[in-house]
């Protein structure tokens, strides 16, 4: 009993059950998507199989990858960085075992349930109502624990990533409660059309201020520590993020854009969207301007070169955003695989890319030992990005097609032999990020199992680690770089 | 310079996020009731039992349900209105199109054709990445299809009445006179323009290569490989489809008529299976494909024969070597094996 305690509340337990349940997502919910891609190639590979059936599996594939792998994984990395930068511990360790044991238990009953037909059907809001309130309850318990690990902080600044790691906690509890229409079950929905702007709403704000502000955070952890150097401006880091809870609130509506919505919500998303370049280069020159003269040194850091890359994703996505909300474009990449392509490259090129850097970044220094293996780190970075671009590639260009051909008269029927040819290499596309997720399991059970002990406790690696990114004002704005140890 | 000290994040970050949600969430919630539009109607508890199928089954992955101004190209009649939804709980309107949109969808098929659809969908449309759904069963279908034909409301209920109106007749042909009776009942439908109408363009082997794909990739399903009405789809439908080659006992002045194919194709048969493709095939592939069929199953085509006018440009010298049927109410003449070799 006494050492059933001593485990959960060993520091950094539950950052790390964390991470590595998010490496497990990321192999199930990639499955999931494997199978979605079959289905769309050869449609009768499963027929009577009804889990494998495309209606109930490509919901377990997307709220597997988006709830699982990217917020399970970049929540881990929080639980150990935002400690680590108040230079404290996690005010409760079972707390955020509870967390963990009531968000996993959400992520793994969804895709059962959706494979028996038993799903909400709203995209993004599929969880059955009692997984809503179980989800909410880890959420609440996770912002308790960080209100009360901030409050009783040793460090008196409140480091950049510990404002969106805190704050998509506390956007992400109301949002989903609201987005899932919560006080409204079974249906999890409102009768009539106005469901729909607040179904995007959510859609919309789970990358927006959910996914973003985990990913933006875990950048502005990684990147001050791979190369070094203190953020290099604090001011650009208040203006990224405030308007991105301004501006991204707003846009959910350009998913319905051509939808029977009232145009001043059409508007208010259309100016809101374009608005999103903000935040985003406040964003990406904050941090790669951290990063000046020493992006060399990014790259050549396994963990460092998949959170760059991130931000690079996190550009293309942030470039093709805001013009797809412009109706004349939206015209044509509306309703097809455009925007498939487009959603993978924010869940997985910038979202995930952060998700995986920052967890072989961290993941040493939260369980005490050297990562097994940086070479394959570099094989998973390789796997990842060759799968993603084919993948955006062939999808964006099977998207020109189906909404130019739609514009010119042409049925979707007639479009389908079209397309095939590209469903088929975005199933051979993802083949390649697949295999980067089971190596992503091996190298973290590798590195837990027979990782090099780095010698520090836990303990003093979390002080050792946050007291790096302390510049000389505490937020590590303003102060002189530092140089080379 | 503002500093982010815990209170302005704590309590300065929600406010922020519940300012923008109170403008795009509940100002939308008090002021977007509608109601109904003028063709809205309540859903039976069948549809509505189809509907929540749709739902939990993830149709709205790959089916829109609401028509764009945009959409005009495919030959809309009505753009989607805020009323249409009406008190749907949830009325998911979808993101994507890998499937057509379905807001308009009721009537435009008969049930059976549904029937078949959803058990596979490849037995009526071979090119179709639909899941197959037989796995939900007879009954789950039967909801399905109800939910799917109320589709466009009260439009819809118009389209599913002209359906049943004209399928009690086909049926009732069918059952009177079988193969022979659906022919005759059909050729009793075509108005009188169409009927001594030849095709109009030459059978060569590249027009027939073309009838050919087009055959498979929509007309295989339900009237079968050897054109006898045996495809997959046809043990689900009633009248069944058309055996082409009963034609041969079914001359209309004395030959297979190239404008009743066009016709037949071109309009579908409204109360059957047979969907109009007009919207699917260009004028082109329609003839190319009546000449397929009267080639292949029926060896024998009234292409470019009189009267034909003045050839199209594109037209090359070609004279029709086929020999019409002879004698009315038995087989034709046997085909010479070389004819047919010309374009396989």
């Amino acid at each position: 009993m006494r050492k059933l305690a001593a485990f959960f509340t060993r520091p950094n337990g539950s950052a790390l059950a964390f991470m590595i349940a998010g490496a497990i997502w990321f192999v199930f919910g990639t499955s999931f998507g494997l199978i979605s891609a079959i289905d769309l190639v050869a449609p009768d590979t499963f027929q009577n199989f009804a889990p494998a059936t495309f209606g109930r599996i490509r919901p377990g594939h997307v709220n597997t990858v988006i709830y699982g792998f990217g917020f399970m994984t970049l929540t881990g990395c929080g639980l150990y960085y935002v400690p680590a930068t108040l230079r404290t511990r996690l005010w409760s360790e079972p707390l955020g075992w509870i967390s963990f044991v009531l968000l996993t238990g959400v992520v793994a009953a969804g895709p059962v349930c959706f494979a028996s037909g038993v799903s909400q059907g709203r995209e993004y809001t599929e969880y059955p109502w009692v997984l809503d309130i179980i989800l909410l309850a880890a959420v609440f318990i996770t912002i308790v624990n960080l209100v009360m690990t901030i409050l009783k902080r040793c460090e008196k600044e409140l480091f950049v990533s510990v404002w969106y790691f805190t704050g998509a906690f506390m956007w992400f509890f109301f949002l989903y409660a609201i987005g899932n229409v919560i006080w409204s079950p079974p249906a999890g929905a409102l009768p009539g059309i106005v469901d729909s702007p607040i179904l995007w709403y959510y859609g919309h704000n789970l990358v927006g201020l959910l996914l973003t502000p985990l990913a933006v955070g875990a950048a502005y952890f990684v990147i001050p520590r791979v190369v070094n150097a203190p953020i290099y401006s604090y001011a650009l880091s208040i203006v990224g993020f405030w308007t991105l809870v301004i501006l991204y609130t707003h846009i959910g509506g350009h998913h319905i854009l051509q939808a029977p919505i009232p145009n001043w919500l059409k508007t208010i998303s259309m100016i809101h969207s374009v608005g999103m370049t903000l935040p985003v280069f406040a964003v990406l020159v904050n941090v790669w301007m951290t990063a000046r003269g020493r992006i060399g040194r990014l790259v050549a850091d396994p963990a460092g070169r998949l959170v760059f890359a991130g931000t690079v994703w996190y550009l293309i996505t942030c470039v093709q955003g805001p013009l797809q909300s412009l109706p004349v474009i939206q015209r044509v990449t509306h309703f097809n695989n455009w925007t498939i392509g487009h959603s993978h490259i924010a869940v997985l090129g910038f979202a995930g890319f952060i998700a995986l850097g920052t967890l072989w970044h961290v993941l040493p220094l939260a369980c005490g030992r050297r990562l097994w293996s940086g070479k394959l780190v570099n094989v998973q970075f390789a796997l990842v990005l060759f799968g993603l671009t084919g993948f955006f590639v062939v999808l964006t260009i099977a998207g020109l097609i189906q909404g130019e051909s739609w514009n010119n008269g042409f049925t979707i029927y007639r479009i389908i032999p079209e397309i095939i040819p590209y469903m088929v290499i975005r199933l051979a596309s993802g083949l390649f990020i697949y295999a980067g997720a089971w190596l992503g399991l091996y190298i973290l059970f590798r590195t837990l199992f027979n990782g090099e002990p780095l010698g520090a406790s836990p303990e003093a690696l979390v002080m050792a680690s946050g007291a790096t990114l302390a510049g000389p004002d505490g937020a590590g704005g303003g102060g002189e770089r530092r140089s080379d140890p | 310079m503002i500093k982010m000290t815990p209170a302005v994040l704590l309590i300065g970050a929600p406010l922020v996020f519940w300012a923008a949600t109170v403008i795009v969430v509940i100002i939308p919630i008090a002021t977007m009731d509608v109601g109904p539009s003028k063709i809205w109607r309540p859903w039976t508890p069948e549809e509505r039992a189809g509907h929540k199928l749709y739902v939990e089954n993830g149709c709205s992955y790959c089916h829109s349900r609401y028509i764009r101004v945009n959409d005009w190209g495919l030959g809309a009649e009505r753009i989607a209105e805020p009323g249409d939804y009406s008190q749907e709980v949830p009325a998911i309107l979808g993101t994507e199109r890998t499937g057509p949109d379905l807001s308009q969808e009721g009537g435009e098929h008969t049930d059976g054709w549904h029937t078949a659809h959803f058990t596979n969908p490849r037995y009526t449309r071979p090119l179709s990445l639909m899941p197959a759904w037989a796995f939900l069963g007879r009954r789950n279908i039967e909801r399905l299809t109800a939910y799917v034909q109320a589709q466009g409301g009260t439009m819809a209920d118009e389209r599913v009445a002209r359906q049943q109106l004209w399928n009690i007749q086909a049926a009732a042909a069918h059952r009177r006179g079988g193969e022979d009776g659906s022919i005759e009942w059909l050729h009793a439908n075509i108005p009188a323009v169409w009927r001594p109408m030849p095709n109009p363009y030459p059978a060569t082997p590249p027009a027939l290569g073309r009838g050919q794909k087009i055959y498979q990739d929509f007309c295989l399903g339900c009237h079968g490989p050897m054109g006898d009405g045996t495809g997959p789809a046809a043990q689900y439908l009633d009248p069944p489809p058309l055996n082409f080659t009963t034609l041969r006992r079914h001359l209309v002045e004395g030959r297979y008529i190239g404008g009743i194919f066009y016709y037949q194709i071109m309009n579908g048969v409204t109360g059957t299976a047979m969907p109009y493709f007009k919207r699917e095939l260009a004028s082109e592939k329609i003839w190319d494909v009546s000449n397929y069929v009267a080639l292949r199953f029926l060896g024998y085509t009234d292409a470019d024969t009189e009267p034909f006018g003045i050839d199209a440009a594109y037209e090359p010298v070609w004279a029709n070597p086929y020999k019409p049927p002879v004698v009315p109410g038995k087989p034709g003449p046997e085909e010479t094996p070389g004819k047919e070799r010309q374009w396989e």
